[in-house]
């Protein structure tokens, strides 16, 4: 059973995949155009708002494109259990293989998005050094915390059926909520605490150190972010522990 | 004949939202903050022993447990109290629907469910396409459509199909024959038994009580998650019948 395990797991991420560039003429293009339009909207409107920031395309861009990596995954996990109704109740597979194989699915789209982005941050002056590397430990750290929120809210969701709504409202809130397009010292002083409660401000420091600094990530957002994804995760496991028994008969 | 499937007092319930609480909202309306699950008992004390080469009919009222009842034993959902023990490779079960996934066509949907149903190699996978499809009576054309643009009877077709070419040692099937045509029940029904006279284990579920005689020698008769009857498919016909008297 073990070695089809992993032979279902390729199968599913296969599928998600499928579907989820099944009716589209343009395909896994639609996902690099959603980044590449708000970019062309940032770089055109706010391109001289915050004369703070040097190389403001290369700050915006590398924010944005693991926004849409969290925004994508986590929406896409909210609906994992109730899109797959049909095969959580007709095989025994463990039911953390969906939301797995479905990030798995993001990941994949993400790290192929990442190529044709990565040659555009090239040009914006990307620094192509070895610090680079650090990219694995991030984009793993941050897959992780995806997974974990992702979790949350699917398993909720199977209970509440507003938990969907409710976190298609809240995210592009977090999009604003997080110093994507606008540099965090921006934020007046009494409401900084907004902006450092963001689990996502700690990651986009990070990403930034690796992708517009050129740097390696500093140690004491990596600890920050070890951190939140550790927590987040735990929570996931004792609420997924404590309520996936009753998904059957709510599915 | 030894056991292939055990089940020793064993009783499942399902988490249910209380009050018909199914979203936030209706959760903060209603207020109910202490507990917003409460436990529903689907099945209780289930004594069953199978023997390899049975074939079970389960015969019920609607909602009396039996689709929980093959669903603890395909191990999808866990027993609460009680001990499971199965000694048999389990196939994926046979409900309507089930594992097809409507977007996509039925080609892809079978490759989905061979995948899941085993580990096999590619030039056997090639073949078992072919005996499925060729099972199924659809057409090249049929199968290349995406899955929501066929019948009902089609959908069974392609599940029925998928699961019945990959030899199961145990076979389960919950109410699928019903909508298939005359001629593609009668295929199956002959399926079912050369796949029993193979050595393989079925549980069947219908509410066709003759269907159950037809195939089964043993039937069980379930009602409101009690196990009520066990004993050869004519009695349990009969127990089943009067249930409605």
């Amino acid at each position: 059973m073990l070695g089809n395990r992993k032979y279902i797991i390729f199968f599913l991420i296969y599928k998600n995949l499928q579907l989820k560039y099944k009716h589209s003429a343009l395909g896994f293009l639609w996902s690099l155009l959603h980044p590449f339009l708000y970019l062309l909207i940032f770089l055109t409107i706010f391109s001289h708002a915050f004369p703070s920031i040097q190389n403001y395309p290369l700050y915006v861009l590398s924010g944005l494109v693991f926004w849409i990596y969290f925004s994508g995954g986590t929406s896409a996990l909210c609906l994992v259990f109730i899109k797959n109704a049909f095969l959580i109740k007709s095989f025994n597979i463990p039911k953390t293989f969906y939301p797995l194989t479905e990030l798995g699915g993001e990941l994949i789209s993400f790290l192929l998005g990442l190529i044709p982005f990565m040659v555009i941050m090239y040009f914006m002056g990307l620094h192509i050094t070895l610090n680079l590397l650090y990219l694995i430990p991030v984009i793993l750290l941050f897959s992780i915390f995806i997974f974990s929120v992702g979790l949350i809210l699917g398993s909720l969701n199977v209970f509440f059926r507003d938990v969907g709504i409710l976190w298609n409202t809240i995210n592009p809130a977090m999009f604003y909520l997080s110093p994507i397009a606008y540099p965090a010292n921006m934020v007046p002083e009494r409401f900084k605490f907004i902006v450092q409660y963001n689990p996502l401000y700690h990651f986009l420091k990070i990403i930034r150190n690796v992708f517009y600094d050129g740097t390696a990530p500093s140690l004491h957002y990596m600890v920050n972010c070890f951190v939140i994804t550790t927590v987040t995760a735990l929570i996931a496991f004792l609420i997924y522990r404590k309520i996936r028994n009753g998904f059957i008969s709510n599915l | 004949m030894e056991s292939v499937i055990k089940l020793h007092n064993v009783s499942v319930s399902y988490l249910q939202s209380r009050k018909g609480i199914h979203s936030i909202k209706d959760f903060i309306l209603k207020a109910s903050f202490i507990a917003p699950f409460q436990k529903h008992r689907v099945l209780h004390h289930i004594d069953l022993d199978i023997k390899k080469g049975d074939s079970v009919g389960i015969l019920g009222p609607n909602g009396s447990g039996k689709s929980t009842l093959l669903r603890t034993i395909a191990g999808i959902i866990h027993p609460e109290e009680g001990t499971l023990q199965t000694h048999v490779r389990i196939s994926p079960l046979l409900a309507l629907g089930a594992g097809i996934e409507l977007e996509l066509s039925g080609y892809e949907n079978m490759r989905i469910a061979l995948a899941l149903s085993g580990n096999y190699s590619k030039a056997t996978r090639t073949e078992m396409m072919e005996k499925v499809s060729d099972f199924a009576e659809l057409t090249n054309e049929q199968l290349r459509m995406p899955t929501k643009m066929y019948s009902t009877g089609m959908l069974a077709r392609l599940s029925f199909s998928s699961v019945m070419t990959a030899n199961p040692e145990l076979l389960m099937i919950d109410e699928v024959l019903a909508v298939g045509d005359r001629g593609f029940q009668k295929k199956c029904m002959n399926r079912i038994h050369e796949i029993i006279e193979n050595g393989a284990t079925l549980l069947f579920v219908s509410h066709s009580p003759g269907e159950v005689e037809e195939i089964c020698k043993r039937g069980i008769c379930l009602k409101d998650g009690k196990k009520i009857f066990d004993g050869t498919s004519t009695k349990a016909a009969v127990v089943y019948n009067k249930l409605f008297d």
